[in-house]
């Protein structure tokens, strides 16, 4: 192992040499999905084989595949193995109708655990750090996906789990945690609960947070390396993926290097599925190239990105994947102008005097939709003129981003509700929504 | 300095939010000896003088409430309107520009709470012209 990559040879490997190495895995993964009662059917329909995938652009030969396929399908309907060779299954938590199953085979489990642990190294990780994770261990794979691939970095790893702030603090002071595995909210949370012991997160030994599993803004991200004096890297897995592992930034800090050992990467606009040109935004559509227990083929990740164009200074050569700009699926339409959540928490992160909750609420009044937008002011002041005028200046930058005039709202801790997962952004109180 | 302290704290636009506060202040027997709110459709400052600042500050912040401890000058004077205007007009005489004002009776006296960015020329003003700066009750 050399001193900048974990497996030099993938990382650094010219791209025609990659694609050639992606038609192979995709011929294999063609194979093995054949014993899919989901996709050997459509395999069939579609004049689909081994042999009848020559490049890499053949993928657009392939059906798509949906969350609504994998509710469908709950529980193993498309499962490409027998049982006997899965070893474990990751669940989502099914709020909006069935779960989502996914199975892994031994095998399965140990790509994972490698694409995670070279994520870790690319952002400088090692053996000789204490790793904390924050996320739950359950069926959410932020837990034991992070967990095993610590373990095969040779990292000292701290399984600590969700919530319970306190005893994360402790953890942290009494192991000497260097690199923590959270959430963004749950980073800003968490050093709160540092500032609350009397303990500048800065004088902390973590020097290094990996955030994912939510989308954040730069600024979000730059107010949490400040907060704790450390750097933080964007980190992308999704479970029907096989989890965190997926897309990684790199030390550059500058787009997040998707593993293309591992995934067909297309970004198509999500109404006409076609793609878009290049180094423009669209859904990001995934094939999964390494994995036996559930193959999925051109899944669609409702995330908005784009390629980044131009070549890494960094000397890897698997593309790099723009932040996200919010889902396809969470884009609100607002008298008939598209806007994401993200591009309302760019603008407040951009004002100091708030904390980093917010709320969107729209509703229809009269014959009108409303937004309102709830953000937490970070401490009191007796200066009311201030308030009138910082209220009237997010209003202002707020319009010139979304081309609507929401009515903005500064509130105080504690009003906007919060949760250990995801946080909730958008409250949409409209008729038929 | 002679001034008193005042609790400046940010009413969000939510319904029993004032008697949250009012509450957790009697729970813990803190009397409230002046209080003013400013408003606008959207939040309010609550300005409290109580009789334990320090304590309802820490007891308000334990609550998740935003509060923030500030200097203000409290100014004794008859309780009479000849007397107000008089100690208003001195202080205006002086240079000293008022953000804003409110009242309380307190021992037969009415007591002038004012907020202005000069506190030294104030103090200096009151020093002058013998009006009675009050530093606390507590």
């Amino acid at each position: 192992m050399d001193s900048k990559f974990w497996n030099r040879e993938i990382e650094t490997m010219p791209r025609p040499q990659l694609e050639k190495l992606q038609v192979e895995r995709l011929k294999k993964t063609v194979e093995i999905a054949m014993g899919s009662k989901f996709y050997a059917p459509k395999f069939k329909e579609l004049g689909i084989t081994p042999d009848s995938i020559k490049s890499v652009e053949d993928i657009r030969k392939f059906p798509f595949t949906t969350k609504n396929d994998l509710r469908a399908t709950y529980p193993f309907g498309i499962a490409s193995v027998s049982l006997d060779k899965v070893v474990r299954l990751h669940s989502s938590s099914g709020t909006t109708g069935n779960p989502t199953v996914i199975l892994h085979t031994k095998k399965d489990l140990d790509e994972w655990a490698d694409a995670m642990a070279r994520s870790m190294y690319c952002i400088g990780l090692r053996n000789t750090d204490i790793i904390q994770n924050t996320s739950g261990y359950g069926m959410f794979t932020g837990g034991l996906g992070i967990q095993y691939a610590s373990e095969r970095l040779g990292a000292l790893t701290v399984p600590a789990g969700a919530g319970n702030s306190k005893r994360h603090v402790k953890f942290i002071t009494d192991f000497g945690t260097t690199a923590l595995h959270c959430i963004p909210s749950y980073a800003t949370r968490l050093a709160a609960a540092f500032e609350e012991e009397g303990i500048n997160p800065r004088d902390t030994t973590v020097k290094t947070l990996i955030i994912g599993a939510e989308p954040h803004s730069e600024a979000q991200r730059k107010r949490i390396e400040e907060i704790w004096g450390a750097k933080a890297y964007n980190n992308f897995g999704m479970s029907e993926m096989c989890g965190p592992g997926v897309a990684i930034e790199c030390q550059e800090q500058n787009g997040m290097h998707i593993w293309e050992d591992n995934y067909i990467v297309e970004i198509l606009d999500p109404e006409t599925l076609e793609p878009v040109p290049e180094g423009e935004m669209g859904e990001l559509v995934l094939t999964t190239l390494n994995r036996e227990a559930m193959p999925l083929f051109r899944y669609r990740t409702r995330d908005l990105t784009r390629i980044l164009p131009g070549d890494c200074p960094c000397g890897r050569t698997h593309k790099r994947l723009a932040r996200f700009q919010g889902r396809s699926d969470d884009m609100m339409i607002i008298k008939g102008v598209n806007t994401y959540p993200i591009q309302i928490e760019k603008i407040l992160m951009q004002f100091p005097e708030l904390a980093s909750d917010y709320l969107i609420t729209i509703e229809t009044i009269g014959d009108n939709d409303e937004m309102t937008v709830q953000a937490e002011l970070k401490e009191a002041t007796d200066d009311f003129a201030m308030l009138q005028n910082l209220t009237k200046e997010i209003t202002r930058r707020l319009k010139d981003e979304i081309l609507l005039t929401p009515k903005v709202q500064l509130v105080g801790k504690g009003v906007i509700p919060q949760s250990d997962g995801k946080a909730k952004r958008v409250v949409d109180l409209r008729q038929n929504h | 300095m002679k001034t008193i302290k005042q609790l400046s704290i940010f009413l969000e636009n939510k319904a029993g939010r004032l008697v949250e506060i009012l509450d957790a202040l009697k729970a813990e027997n803190i009397e409230i000896q002046a209080a003013a709110v400013a408003d606008t459709n959207d939040f309010g400052i609550l300005r409290l003088i109580t009789s334990n600042q320090a304590k309802a500050q820490e007891l308000l912040a334990a609550k998740g409430i935003l509060v923030s401890m500030n200097e203000i000058m409290a100014i004794g004077v008859e309780s009479d309107t000849a007397s107000f205007t008089s100690a208003v007009d001195k202080l205006t005489k002086g240079g000293v520009n008022i953000s804003y004002l409110y009242t309380f009776q307190k021992d037969g006296k009415l007591v002038l709470i004012i907020r202005t960015d000069n506190l030294e020329q104030a103090e200096k003003v009151c020093e002058q012209s013998g009006l009675e700066l009050i530093q606390g009750w507590e």
